[in-house]
């Protein structure tokens, strides 16, 4: 059983992911949406914890069916001497390697970069850790939330005077997957040019500092330690988000001073924009709070969408800050394909968060939901490896492929 | 030798999403043209942070981040003339990145439906609030928008006091930085094709879809009607007791989830009797409101005493998932981060000497490097137009006529 063919940019890519949970899993989704052939190696003596979140059925879990779609399964037990021979077998079929597993495991199992190489000089071998694979503190492990905690990223969320807080508990695996793909992608380029891999270590806490790129620059040019500010900004007020009806909110966002006087005549408040302790971007930013007392006082019982398209309609930056529901319906995203269906091996049809880009020649497209553990072994162990199947049967005997 | 050398690609970007697309392929040795107006340049030479002396065009720290490696070259794309080269050097590069909305391209000649005809081999990228074809109105949301916009905004912070405001994320760029990335993937992805195939290919990022993919572990299974679906601004939320606790000298954080992390943290705070009183294995089977609620109680009262980065290090070797709540001078202190050597020292004509943040993935072959600073405004025209064909020789005086190009 071939899978079908590629249409994306990536398509006639090979990538194998030795890799659990969420973030190495993530940037093999995003090589598998650029359409290259993904093949994740599982086995039932190191199933990922994903398979198992709440459900029996390891075939049916919604977290990994959520971040594994159009890859491939195949089995493997790298605790057996065959297992691993076959999984550098694998190794010398493919273009690109990437694992997420605990600093120094891939190592223990004998599949590190350096015994890679040796079966397969060009290969691309991405690792991804908390804090990259050697240094003093490499040793040291942690989940999303910790990666964002030493970063620097925490430290500056939350509302004025009050403790530390995270951008959402589940932000940072996915972003660290991201600068991980993105990274196998460049490295692509540099082998399709000269024809030689490489190894590429990503570091989780480095992937969220640098979402603190310009707060870093301005700590080195001023000294300053940016604190806990709730929705403040910089270079703009009114900036937050303010109470609607409904336990809604709205964000608005005033950039300048077109945009306050518009705010002010949608207010019906023309008078705020010819006073002059809010005559630009630094008075108002000075008088940030003030600005919003006034305007949540205003938009305080007001339907957050009606008000919003209200705005906008004035070329005001305005949006609903929306809830689940909101954005599982999201027209933008369905429009554009963002959300799409694909088809299961029992060939329902169900939807999937799918990719953040659109092209119009290779237009990518995942056809097929996450696999069912091993759904590719005779195409992975038969046609890619050449083994027979009394050969592929003995190995399910033996539980190598298990 | 670094990976994208061979590349060549102008950007008329000029916010921090397309900005930050184009520096991470400049960091990685493309050859980027950053098309600037005359006299003004990019909006971003004149956000903060801003340095005090110098022209005011370059005092930028922003600036200077998001455009290493980079050249500059002025252009007044207003004039007919200016439209004239840009088409030249259109012709001449593999890629554009672009930010602007629908239209901006358009009005250049550079229409992404008829570019296929126009220029084949031509790559472009662009990456917009809500997608290339959202509607107008839509296009000026601002980054607070488009993460609120995203499901990431309803639901931070975590734990969320439900009368206190959703909140921003992370300073001022968030949204931007990630859609950059996505952008760059993207990019690269569809360079990777033009290499093989010759064909270019106009690739449309959506800022909104950027973020909202972040969150497919929680979003996909909701989609698929796989996860409840509510208002609660708590629905994207793991549950359990991990949180924030403050020390002697600062706050740390702790993850637990399974067994290991609590038998860990059983020796770390020196067995108190009180943790046996807990279920085996509650943390994935057995949780209630009581419960967190007390362990965060005791957690809270034991770190109290503690020294943030002391009591991190020793829990790390008892397998506990315990870290310091770094600010970023803690994070330039990291004897981690100083090891890999992620901040490195660059020169600038106004700026001065001053570090600078590097990248997270460290190539063994082609890394990246930040060898340039940021171009001053127009520092590259003359050389750069001077060698595409029929627009140089820059002595020729032709250029500088109307105004086109001066500085």
């Amino acid at each position: 059983m071939k899978p079908p063919h590629s249409t994306g940019p990536l398509q006639g890519v090979r990538v194998l992911e030795h890799t659990k949970v969420w973030a190495g899993p993530y940037a093999g989704k995003l090589l598998a949406l650029l359409g290259a052939e993904v093949i994740r190696v599982e086995s039932q003596d190191s199933l990922d914890a994903t398979r198992r979140y709440g459900v029996q059925d390891i075939n049916a879990a919604p977290g990994f069916l959520a971040v594994n779609p159009g890859k491939l399964s195949v089995q493997l037990s790298l605790k057996t001497a065959e297992g691993r021979r076959l999984f550098k077998e694998l190794v010398m079929h493919s273009d690109i390697f990437i694992e997420n597993l605990r600093p120094g495991a891939v190592s223990r199992q004998g599949l590190d970069y350096e015994a890679l190489r040796a079966v397969k000089p060009d290969i691309i071998a991405v690792s991804m850790s908390m804090h990259g694979g050697d240094g003093p503190l490499s040793y040291q492990t942690g989940y999303a939330p910790s990666f964002s905690a030493l970063a620097g990223l925490c430290h500056m969320v939350g509302y004025p005077d009050g403790p530390p807080k995270l951008v959402n508990i589940r932000y940072g695996d996915s972003s660290f997957g991201t600068a991980a793909a993105f990274a196998a992608v460049v490295a692509l380029y540099h082998h399709r040019a000269t024809g030689e891999g490489q190894f590429i270590d990503v570091s989780a806490v480095e992937s969220i500092a640098s979402m603190l790129g310009d707060v870093f620059m301005d700590y080195f040019l001023t000294g300053h330690i940016p604190v806990r500010d709730g929705n403040r900004h910089a270079d703009m007020a009114p900036h937050g988000c303010y109470p609607c009806g409904d336990e809604d909110w709205i964000s608005i966002a005033v950039p300048s001073d077109e945009a306050w006087r518009a705010l002010t005549d949608a207010m019906g408040r023309p008078e705020l924009a010819a006073d002059r302790r809010y005559a630009d971007s630094g008075s108002r930013c000075r008088a940030a709070e003030e600005l919003d007392r006034l305007l949540g006082a205003w938009t305080r019982g007001q339907d957050a969408d009606e008000l919003s398209a209200r705005l906008r309609e004035r070329g005001i930056a305005a949006f609903k800050s929306v809830n689940s529901i909101e954005l599982i319906a999201d027209a933008q995203l369905w429009q554009r394909g963002f959300y799409h269906a694909v088809m299961d091996s029992l060939q329902c049809e169900t939807p999937i968060a799918g990719a953040p880009w659109r092209m119009s020649v290779s237009n990518p497209s995942v056809e097929r939901a996450a696999p069912r553990l091993g759904e590719h072994n005779d195409y992975v162990l038969g046609d890619l490896l050449g083994l027979s199947e009394s050969e592929r049967q003995r190995l399910v005997d033996e539980k190598i492929v298990y | 030798m670094t990976a994208l050398k061979r590349l060549r690609i102008l950007e008329l970007a000029g916010d921090v999403a397309g900005e930050y697309c184009g520096k991470l392929v400049a960091d990685f040795g493309a050859e980027v043209i950053k098309i600037e107006a005359p006299g003004l340049g990019s909006a971003t030479r004149r956000r903060a942070p801003l340095c005090r002396s110098g022209a005011p065009q370059e005092r930028s720290a922003l600036f200077a981040y998001l455009n290493t490696n980079k050249r500059s070259v002025t252009l007044d794309l207003a004039a007919p003339r200016g439209r004239e080269i840009l088409l030249r050097l259109a012709g001449t590069v593999d890629a554009l990145i672009d930010d602007h909305p629908k239209g901006y391209l358009e009005g250049l000649g550079l229409d992404p439906g008829e570019c296929g005809h126009r220029h084949p081999g031509l790559v472009i990228c662009s990456v917009t609030p809500f997608g290339y074809e959202a509607p107008a109105e839509l296009q000026r949301a601002c980054s607070l928008n488009v993460f609120q916009s995203s499901g990431w905004g309803y639901h931070t912070p975590s734990d969320p006091d439900p009368g206190t405001p959703p909140l921003k994320g992370a300073g001022r760029f968030l949204t931007d930085y990630e859609s950059g990335l996505s952008a760059a993937i993207a990019l690269v992805a569809a360079l990777y094709f033009k290499s093989g195939s010759g064909r270019g290919q106009f690739v449309d990022v959506s800022e909104q879809a950027s973020l909202a993919s972040l969150s497919d572990y929680v979003l996909g299974q909701m989609v698929a009607g796989h996860m409840d679906v509510n208002t609660k601004r708590s629905a994207f939320d793991l549950g359990g007791p991990a949180t924030f606790f403050q020390c002697r000298d600062g706050y740390v954080y702790l993850f637990m989830t399974e067994p290991g992390h609590w038998n860990g943290l059983y020796r770390l705070m020196g067995e108190p009797p009180w943790m046996l009183e807990f279920p085996e294995r509650w943390l994935e089977l057995h949780l209630t409101p009581e419960r967190i609620q007390r362990c965060r109680m005791q957690i809270a009262q034991w770190m109290k005493s503690q020294e943030r980065v002391d009591v991190a290090t020793r829990a790390q070797k008892l397998g506990v998932a315990l870290v310091p709540v770094n600010t970023v001078k803690d994070v330039l202190e990291s004897p981690q981060l100083q090891h890999r050597k992620y901040f490195v020292e660059l020169d600038h004509p106004t700026l001065g000497r001053s570090k600078y943040p590097t990248v997270p993935y460290q190539f063994s072959r082609t890394p990246a490097r930040l060898e340039a600073h940021a171009p001053l405004l127009g520092q590259h025209t003359e050389q750069v137009l001077g060698a595409v064909a029929g627009i140089g020789p820059p002595s020729a005086g032709t250029l500088h006529e109307p105004g086109v190009i001066r500085r």
